[in-house]
């Protein structure tokens, strides 16, 4: 009894030792999930804030103070986003990133907006987000451009017949139906059949497929992420028989992590994703940042994930060195200023009123890498701008 | 005045006091404008009051009648989306503004009792069939009705994804509805504790019933208890439907301060620790057959998963410790199968903590200390 007293005692002594070191930061805070299903995701958007802010630090900091990266895990849930929202606050940090997916960014929006608090999200793509408000802000663009996107690709290449699946339960997977379907109205494409999952991260689309097939779709819209489409929709939607085009987007991102293991590689071809960012594009800042992450990482090579936290951190130092200040007014009044330019990896963009930037995406396709055996991806082209109806 | 009398007045005494002084507490703190108080300790009392009624409804079911139901999330779904929906509604039409006054207050009951009705109307539909069967069948049943509420709920225009989430009248229930924001936790914060407190009372009374004998009974022996003239069907039907009811209560509770709604909560298995494999860990670990057991074990595993996750203290702990806790499911699992291994029956057992039996209990327990006989 007496040792499990002392023991208690210690564990507090050593919570008040770690709370007793505070110096002036700059404090951001991150919310991603690092644990659960999502934890992929939540692990890479860590490790590009943490480069970022160790180089802002070994750089001399912003306005002369050190920055303090605060993390908190949410397990990718809304009450344990509100958790840490709550936790981060109340440890004065007024500059946060996250939470990933834009359900869990839902659920503190408005929060944010309350305790002005500045939130940057830079992978949460859902429109309603940053509709009504001031504080929130995001670096990636939004599903309506990128459902268009989707539906922009199905018209520049010619395809008519096109079907979809969805999860309408989630945030994400129906926003980007919504605006994939809008887009083919403008376009004039026709979606021969829609199915929807009831789940979103463990299901069987096999019998979709097949009313796909029957119903003639050239092109087959599956807004998932990587850990449903790499093990389960590819691979069903192969084996019900369907050769077509399948397409989807920034979830996307990962799926030759997810492949699986013994499957005939050559069933991810034929796959058409968007996405923020591509590692091997030709241009001087992004082989930069190619070549220091691998150094620091392990020779990884960086995805969308790992690259919009690391530019979150920059906008956040971008608008805290125009503002002159680190409080969550003169961050959010120069991040509202709808001319100051971000030149960072992604692109050089601004943000428009809403708070979302103005940028393009990279389509890019899965190729099996006979040479190495394994799926890999290539980027095929680059959609700035929505293309006009002719 | 008899011994049961007593005890019920000392109850009663000291919830009264200790409710003034949480009264007093939170008023120095709402002028003081409190930042830890609004944003830490008043979000835990909320989360911790739904936590609460979600174990002890589900007690009833696992515990006192020895059936193995995990559909509590389910009907807690019923009556969050139910209690929200009726609120958002309200005050679409007009009905109330701001969250004070009569209508609001109507509509407040309204919303709860709703909840609470519609997953007890639920409950029925599904206890009848299903109660038929045992043991793994029924966790099965149940298990499947969680994940057809869920689907259902995704599937229905006015609620799901197009009704809560992207609606075009309301897009979150922060400050909207039922939900309210964090500053009004802190002014409402006395309707979930007596909430809690009236559905735990509800519950005691009626497990000290005829009905709480009958379906203790049934869980020793159903043979036995259907030879003493006891309806097993019947009750067991009952008691599914009265912890359905109060599975609804607590959804309702949830809506009220969580600002957004997402069918992903509600889920058999998510990555939170509110999902219904979870809370039949929250009854196992409090004891099956203990209600007092089931409250202690929903705030431990609340504050476990709080300390776990903001704790300081994982930064300056060895590095093996850093990595288990890391994983916070991990923890939990260990924490569980140690609880099973030292002590099967859970924190309480069967017993229940008692102010009355005090003074006798803690004597009894440290007389057992010193030397003369294992267990309880």
């Amino acid at each position: 009894m007496k040792r499990m007293i002392a023991l208690l005692l210690a564990l507090i002594m050593m919570c008040g030792i770690a709370g007793a070191f505070a110096e002036d930061t700059v404090k951001i805070g991150i919310i991603v999930p690092f644990t659960g299903t999502m934890s992929l995701y939540g692990e890479c958007m860590f490790k590009g804030a943490t480069m970022a802010v160790d180089e802002i630090n070994a750089n001399g900091g912003l306005l002369g103070k050190q920055v303090e990266l605060i993390k908190y895990d949410n397990q990718n849930d809304e009450t344990e986003s509100r958790n840490g929202f709550n936790w981060l606050i109340k440890q004065d940090v007024e500059l946060i990133i996250g939470p990933l997916s834009s359900g869990t960014t839902k659920a503190i929006v408005d929060m944010a907006n309350d305790e002005e608090v500045v939130l940057l999200t830079c992978t949460a793509t859902n429109d309603a987000l940053d509709e009504e408000d001031n504080f929130v802000f995001r670096c990636c663009y939004k599903d309506s451009f990128q459902g268009t996107i989707g539906a922009a690709f199905c018209y520049l290449n010619g395809y008519k017949k096109v079907g979809a699946i969805y999860c309408a339960a989630d945030t994400y997977s129906k926003g980007l139906y919504d605006s994939f379907a809008a887009g083919c109205e403008k376009y004039g494409i026709e979606i021969v059949e829609t199915a929807s999952t009831a789940s979103f991260d463990s299901m069987d689309v096999t019998n979709q497929f097949t009313a796909m097939i029957e119903k003639g779709a050239e092109l087959v819209y599956t807004p998932y992420y990587y850990n449903t489409i790499g093990p389960l929709v590819v691979p069903q939607a192969r084996s019900a028989g369907y050769t077509g085009v399948i397409l989807g987007a920034d979830g996307f991102d990962g799926v030759p992590d997810y492949v699986v293991p013994g499957a005939d590689l050559d069933i991810y071809n034929n796959v058409y994703w968007n996405n923020h960012f591509d590692p091997n594009a030709d241009s001087e800042i992004v082989r930069s940042f190619v070549s220091r992450y691998q150094a620091l990482y392990n020779n990884e090579t960086p995805n969308a994930l790992s690259v919009l936290p690391y530019d979150a951190v920059y906008m956040f130092a971008t608008a805290i060195n125009n503002a002159g200040a680190a409080d969550a007014e003169s961050v959010r009044e120069a991040m509202s200023d709808t001319s100051a330019v971000y030149e960072l990896v992604t692109g050089t963009f601004t943000l428009n009123e809403d708070g979302s930037p103005n940028k393009g995406a990279t389509m890019f396709e899965f190729y099996h890498d006979t040479e190495n055996d394994r799926v890999d991806f290539r980027a095929i082209s680059v959609i700035n701008e929505l293309p006009e109806v002719k | 005045m008899s011994r049961k009398t007593k005890g019920y007045l000392l109850n009663t005494a000291v919830i009264a006091v200790a409710l003034l002084i949480f009264f007093f507490y939170r008023n120095s703190m709402m002028e003081a404008n409190n930042k830890n108080f609004r944003l830490s300790v008043i979000p835990s009392v909320w989360q911790c009051c739904y936590l609460i009624i979600l174990s002890a409804s589900l007690n009833l079911v696992l515990g006192f009648m020895g059936q193995l139901s995990i559909a509590q999330c389910g009907f807690m779904a019923i009556g969050a989306y139910t209690s929200a929906l009726l609120s958002l509604a309200f005050e679409r039409a007009g009905f109330y503004t701001d969250k004070s006054g009569f209508n609001f207050t109507v509509v407040l009951i309204l919303s709860f009792l709703n909840a609470g009705l519609l997953s007890a109307l639920v409950g029925l539909v599904v206890g009848i069939p299903a109660l038929r069967l045992k043991g793994d069948y029924l966790a099965i049943i149940t298990l499947g009705f969680g994940m057809i509420i869920v689907n259902l709920i995704n599937n229905l225009p006015f609620a799901g994804q197009n009704g809560l989430e992207q609606g075009s009248a309301s897009s979150s229930l922060y400050e909207n509805g039922l939900g309210f924001s964090s500053k009004q936790q802190v002014a409402w914060v006395f309707l979930a504790i007596l909430i809690t407190l009236f559905a735990v009372t509800i519950m005691f009374m009626f497990i000290r019933s005829k009905y709480g004998r009958a379906i203790r009974a049934i869980r020793d022996d159903e043979i036995a208890a259907e030879a003493c003239g006891i309806n097993v069907s019947h009750y067991k039907v009952l008691t599914f439907v009265y912890s359905a009811f109060f599975a609804g209560i607590a959804g309702a509770l949830f809506s009220c301060c969580n600002g957004s709604l997402s069918t992903g909560t509600f889920t058999f298995a998510n990555n939170s620790i509110l999902n219904s494999t979870f809370l039949v860990v929250m009854v196992v670990l409090g004891g099956m057959g203990s209600l007092t057991g089931s409250i202690v074990a929903a705030v431990l595993m609340f504050l476990l998963n709080r300390f776990i996750k903001e704790g300081e203290w994982l930064s300056s702990a060895p590095q093996f410790v850093q990595t288990i806790f890391g994983y916070p499911m991990l923890v939990y699992s260990i924490i569980l199968v140690i609880v099973i291994v030292f002590r099967p029956k859970g924190i309480f057992g069967h017993n229940e903590f008692s102010l009355i039996n005090l003074p006798a209990d803690l004597k009894r327990i440290f007389s057992k200390k010193k030397g003369k006989e294992a267990g309880v």
